[in-house]
């Protein structure tokens, strides 16, 4: 009955083709060259003419509207009919071919493909039967192949609650000593985690207070929060509190005493400029053993000053190292004088210049009514409506992940995945140092980890959200590390639920006015610029620009009023302070690097939005501020025209970059850059030989030029040179792992072991060893394509 | 198989701070060593690093179909007589897309064979990619495998037209032509092909001194749905032009010439087919006028001059008459033979008229008669003018 019916399929099949034949022969007689892209009233032979005849007559009588063109090929609309059963015929003939050939399926390129092995001899006699159905045979195997555009990358998203990312590191943490340090000896202190020279670190996580290293798992999992976190606002801050306590939940104040803990605490430089304004903090802790010099710092800072326990910044670095603090120390001492921080004389001269310059910023109407009236003391900040505070706390715990080893357990098993050795976020010293130390070994997901730890002990940590809490200098630059090291690692969402309490970064609690006694004198946002320009920057990412943009304007706006501020003659915010013009001038560079950063930041967002048009303005506005990136400016202009397609305009792009490189004196990376344009151009006219050669002319160069070493290799897969062109990536992620173990060349390598072998694991398991040994936590793992 | 669609430009992602954030110099640090940025302008997005194609992507109708095709020999043994043939059957036909035919002798382990293809994609729907590989192992073993790799085909533009019929010869021509794609498009070339009795002027770019600027403005691209609308106006040549009788009922108009152009010069072409329009029917006898002044005194004479084109297919005896309106008063006798009209033929006809009312006036009132049928045609509001009165002029 079957094979009856395949036949009955078989000759419908037939008139199909010869239906299509039809057609061939008709579009080449009457259509020649041209694809049929038939009219409405175009009537072809196959058609029921009548019908077409008299509603494209119809069409024209009744409808004045536009007539549409179909760009219909030779297979007609009433075709569709009949390629139907081809599919319902196809499921018959699948089954009678499975059982005939040997049938083995692989996948290739995420295509699932039949590979059908059959000796000759077997093939001959299904030849004289393809003879005859040639057309049908090929189309019975349309069934077995899935559509290619099913391939499709879904982004990873990592939850903190993925339980992959709870399994223990490599070297069990309960093995090993936790590093647990505080400044209050509490007799839990290992000392062999104590580098030589180091000071007791004074920072330490919660999840370590049941003292032993088991604490370290819970810290992991959400199951944390239940059990109650331990939080203790720095000593300036807990004598804010004790002055305000109207607006401190009294659970609060129970759990910084009752807890069974060590006092933790962040200290916080800034907020000691001024010791004689502060001095509750001593008699408020109790357990504070004054005499030790602590430090978020680490050894380093060593101050031999009045007041040991303030730490001079290293957050502050050099640039303000050196001109604040000479200034900040007599005025220190003129404070201690006065005693008064209402002073205004003191508080004028307490404003150090750099300070005022970075942290200048127009808040908006309301917010800056409030500011005023906290400073003129009509009422305190602890009356301020609780909306207008800004309560963030973590909202995931720690991602703890490593990818790479995951990955590595998986494929070359545990044992080679032991090897592995990265820096964790508790191999690390407990403070800012080893928090620098996790972002330039590229470990960021530690990172984040120790940011986390490190609010945790500001008390901003797993499920502080909404409830008050104070803000420092330090607490916010954590903050914007965090978020920082988020978006690098493309968790978006994540950045984006932790952004979410800041608000639009402008509400009083994150200005330096609201904090009167702590931080005496002392105006503008303790929110850093960048981390203004990444909330602002985040939404692009999330599929919306359009908010991107809106804060990007934002942006602008303030830097432009403060650019005219300045060019009026007042300071940034418009207050009638006279500055030196040296002062001035810094201030003016300042701001217009600001302005130009967000402009840049304009036009990348213009850019993954595709309005070509406005993306092009804005980075040709840039060169206005930025005249030594022109060339840079210029290039990217044109590629962006080559990107849309448009290759004149691009060339016109390309010459002016000539043109300007030819005026300013040799510079080879200029003449890379005219080279490397160049090659774009070939590339765009898809003349892949000169290309080849332009990069090649730029490694004559710089031979060691890893973007053009890559481009050349992608070239000559173009060029049908495979083999050649694999041997050149391989040999430069060999010879110069640092360079080439790049995210975009190694998705490069292990497409073409994809081409060349179906037994390309082996080889990006080799990759995926070499970025073993190199490559931190933040490694992106999806290029290797092994999963 | 490898689809070989342009490689594309990686994309970094700047996340910058300032020398007295926490980080230090450290983010900047970092921008600086990944290979990916633009040296001396790392926040600036698209770098230069050239990524092969993630996956295979669209193909639309007009594109060329690229493909790298490589036949690896993974096993430990040498393989000979290797004939590579790559068909792409479409639901109408199967083209050869092999650049040789010929077998290769031997092929060692670990080695391949490479072939890059390119095919023109002419039809819309399925296609499928069929590789054919048969060899010979040591032993003489004869060994046949095929692979198939399916792909659809899609339109990528939509194509809409309507023309308008001026009261001369002209004809104008409105494409309208959206991006159906998912990508934006560079449209290179959008021009109308004139069948052979028609002149075109294309009417998209404004001309001011040298240079001509684009109706569209600097960019000549289409966001994906965007559409665009051109203008052709189209003149018949004058030897067709005097010929009244072949532009007449459906008249082949042109087809359009479309090129555009996508990411690093992905090029695609269309061209429709040949446009037509319906002629509008002028009956037997059609009159234009050729001359006639804008502005004309009040009851003051003043010449026009009527063309009268016989559309007909026989010959006509012509008898002219005029009627005077309320406000339209003809010079001249009434009632002329204007002699034999053969098909196709013209016949220039001056003739004098006065107004006798200001304002803009109609002319009206001619009528033809064939007198071998005895058929009139009526001619009214064949032409406006404008009539002023001179003393009012003076006076002012």
């Amino acid at each position: 009955y079957q094979k009856l019916q395949t036949d009955f399929e078989h000759s419908r099949l037939n008139q199909a083709v010869t239906k299509v034949h039809l057609n061939i022969i008709y579009d080449i007689l009457l259509q020649q060259d041209s694809i049929d892209l038939g009219a409405g009233e175009f009537v072809t032979p196959q058609e029921d003419s009548s019908a077409t005849l008299s509603e494209s007559l119809m069409d024209r009588l009744n409808d004045q509207m536009m007539e549409s063109v179909m760009i219909s090929d030779s297979p007609n609309n009433s075709e569709e009919d009949d390629v139907g059963p081809i599919d319902s015929f196809l499921d018959g003939g699948l089954e009678e071919n499975g059982s005939s050939g040997n049938k083995k399926e692989e996948s290739e390129i995420g295509q699932n493909t039949t590979e059908i092995k059959v000796p000759v001899d077997q093939k001959e006699q299904e030849c004289t039967k393809d003879d005859i159905k040639e057309e049908i045979d090929i189309e019975e195997q349309i069934q077995i192949v899935v559509s290619p555009q099913s391939e499709a990358h879904s982004p990873v998203v990592i939850k903190s609650e993925d339980p992959e990312h709870q399994s223990p590191k490599g070297t069990s943490p309960k093995d090993e000593p936790v590093p647990v340090c505080t400044i209050f000896s509490q007799g839990t202190q290992p000392k062999s985690l104590a580098p030589d020279g180091f000071q007791p670190t004074l920072i330490k996580s919660p999840s370590f207070t049941t003292g032993s290293g088991g604490g370290s798992d819970e810290a992991v999992t959400p199951s944390k929060m239940t059990a109650p976190l331990v939080c203790q606002p720095s000593p300036s801050l807990s004598k804010f509190f004790t002055d305000n306590g109207q607006a401190n939940p009294a659970s609060d104040f129970f759990d910084s005493f009752t807890a069974p803990s060590s006092f933790i605490s962040i200290s916080n430089p800034n907020a000691d400029v001024s010791p004689a304004s502060t001095p509750a903090p001593l008699s408020f802790t109790p357990e504070h053993q004054p005499p030790t010099p602590v430090s978020v710092f680490g050894p380093t800072v060593t101050e031999p000053t009045t007041k040991p326990q303030s730490p001079i910044s290293q957050t502050v670095p050099s640039l303000n190292l050196a001109s604040s603090t000479p200034q900040a120390q007599p005025f220190n001492q003129l404070q201690a004088v006065f005693s008064g921080t209402d002073d205004p004389f003191a508080t004028a001269l307490s404003l150090s210049e750099v300070d005022r310059r970075h942290d200048a910023w127009l808040p908006c109407e309301e917010t800056r009514k409030m500011l005023i009236s906290v400073a003129t003391q009509q009422y305190g900040p602890a009356y301020v409506d609780t909306n207008r505070l800004t309560m963030p706390g973590l909202k995931f715990d720690n991602l703890q992940g490593d990818a790479v080893k995951d990955l590595m357990v998986r494929f070359l098993g545990e044992q080679a995945a032991m090897k592995r050795q990265v820096l964790t976020a508790s191999s690390v010293e407990q403070s800012f140092v080893g928090l620098k130390q996790l972002v330039s070994s590229k470990n960021w997901r530690a990172a984040v980890d120790l940011t986390g730890r490190l609010l945790t002990a500001h008390g901003q940590g797993y499920g502080k959200a909404g409830q008050p809490t104070s803000h420092t200098t330090d607490s916010l630059q954590l903050w914007f590390v965090r978020l920082a090291l988020l978006t690098k690692l493309n968790l978006f969402q994540n950045a984006e639920l932790e952004f979410e309490p800041f608000g639009n970064l402008d509400q009083p609690d994150l200005y330096y006015e609201y904090y009167p006694s702590v931080y005496p004198g002392r105006r503008g946002s303790m929110v850093p610029f960048s981390m203004r320009l990444l909330h602002a920057e985040l939404p692009q990412y999330l599929a919306k620009p359009q908010e991107a943009l809106d804060r990007l304007h934002n942006l602008k706006t303030v830097c432009l009023a403060i650019l005219e501020n300045l060019e009026k003659g007042s300071a940034e915010d418009g207050s009638m302070i006279t500055l030196t013009q040296e002062n001035r001038q810094a201030s003016l560079k300042l701001w217009r690097s600001r302005l130009s950063r967000v402009m840049y930041s304009m036009a990348n967002c213009l850019l993954l939005m595709k309005d070509y048009i406005l993306a092009v303005e804005t980075y040709h506005s840039i060169i206005q501020y930025e005249p030594q990136q022109r060339v840079q400016l210029l290039s990217g202009i044109g590629r962006i025209f080559l990107q849309v397609g448009d290759v004149k305009m691009a060339e016109v792009y390309f010459q002016d970059v000539e043109k300007s490189c030819q005026m300013k004196a040799r510079d080879p990376t200029h003449t890379t850059c005219v080279l490397m344009n160049r090659a774009f151009v070939y590339l765009s006219q898809n003349s892949y030989a000169e290309a080849h050669a332009s990069f090649l002319e730029v490694l004559k160069i710089d031979p060691r030029h890893p973007v053009t070493n890559n481009n050349a290799a992608v070239c000559l897969l173009y060029l049908g040179r495979l083999k050649e062109s694999l041997g050149q990536l391989e040999g430069l992620v060999q010879q110069d792992p640092a360079l080439y173990l790049h995210e975009s060349v190694l998705f490069n390598l292990t497409t073409m072991y994809e081409l060349e072998s179906s037994r390309s694991t082996q080889k990006k398991q080799a990759l995926l060893e070499a970025v073993a040994c190199r490559e931190g936590d933040s490694f992106n793992t999806q290029c290797l394509k092994l999963v | 198989m490898m689809r070989l669609t342009k490689p594309t430009l990686f994309t970094n992602l700047p996340v910058t701070c300032e020398d007295r954030d926490l980080p230090g110099d450290l983010f900047g640090q970092l921008m600086r060593d990944d290979p990916s940025t633009i040296k001396g302008a790392e926040t600036l997005m698209l770098g230069e690093m050239l990524t092969l194609p993630q996956n295979f992507g669209n193909i639309f109708l007009g594109e060329t179909f690229s493909s790298y095709i490589s036949v690896h020999n993974d096993s430990s043994q040498v393989v000979k007589d290797i004939l590579v043939k790559a068909d792409l059957q479409t639901s109408s036909q199967r083209l050869n897309l092999s650049a040789s035919n010929s077998a290769v002798a031997e092929l060692k382990p670990e080695s391949c064979i490479d072939d890059v293809i390119h095919h023109e994609v002419k039809e819309i729907g399925t296609h499928i990619l069929v590789c054919a590989v048969s060899y010979t192992t040591q032993c003489g073993e004869k060994l046949y495998f095929r692979k198939f790799f399916k792909f659809q085909v899609l339109k990528p533009l939509d194509v809409k037209t309507k023309f308008y019929n001026a009261e001369t010869d002209e004809v104008f021509l409105e494409a309208q032509i959206q991006n159906i794609t998912t990508s934006p498009m560079f449209m290179e070339k959008v021009s109308l092909e004139p069948s052979m009795m028609y002149n075109v002027t294309e009417l998209n770019i404004v001309t001011s001194g040298d240079q001509g600027e684009s109706t569209f403005g600097k960019m000549s691209y289409l966001q994906p749905m965007d559409t665009r609308q051109y203008l052709y106006c189209l003149k018949p040549k004058p030897e067709y032009a005097e010929k009244a009788g072949v532009i007449k009922g459906v008249t082949v108009i042109g087809k359009l010439d479309i090129v555009w152009k996508t990411n690093l010069g992905e090029r695609g072409r269309l061209q429709t087919s040949q446009l037509q329009r319906m002629a509008p029917g002028y009956g037997d006898i059609r009159m234009s006028v050729e001359m006639i002044p804008e502005t004309v005194n009040l009851e003051e004479p003043f010449d026009i001059t009527c063309k009268i084109i016989n559309c007909s297919e026989r010959t006509m005896d012509l008898q002219l008459e005029m009627c005077n309106t309320r406000t339209v008063h003809w010079c001249g006798i009434s009632g002329r033979q204007l002699g034999k009209l053969t098909p196709g033929a013209s016949l220039l006809l001056p003739l004098t008229v006065f107004s006798s009312v200001q304002g803009l006036q109609s002319i009206s009132g001619l009528r033809l008669t064939d007198t071998f049928l005895k058929r009139t045609y009526e001619y009214d509001d064949i032409a406006q003018v404008c009539v002023v009165c001179p003393f009012l002029n003076n006076e002012c």
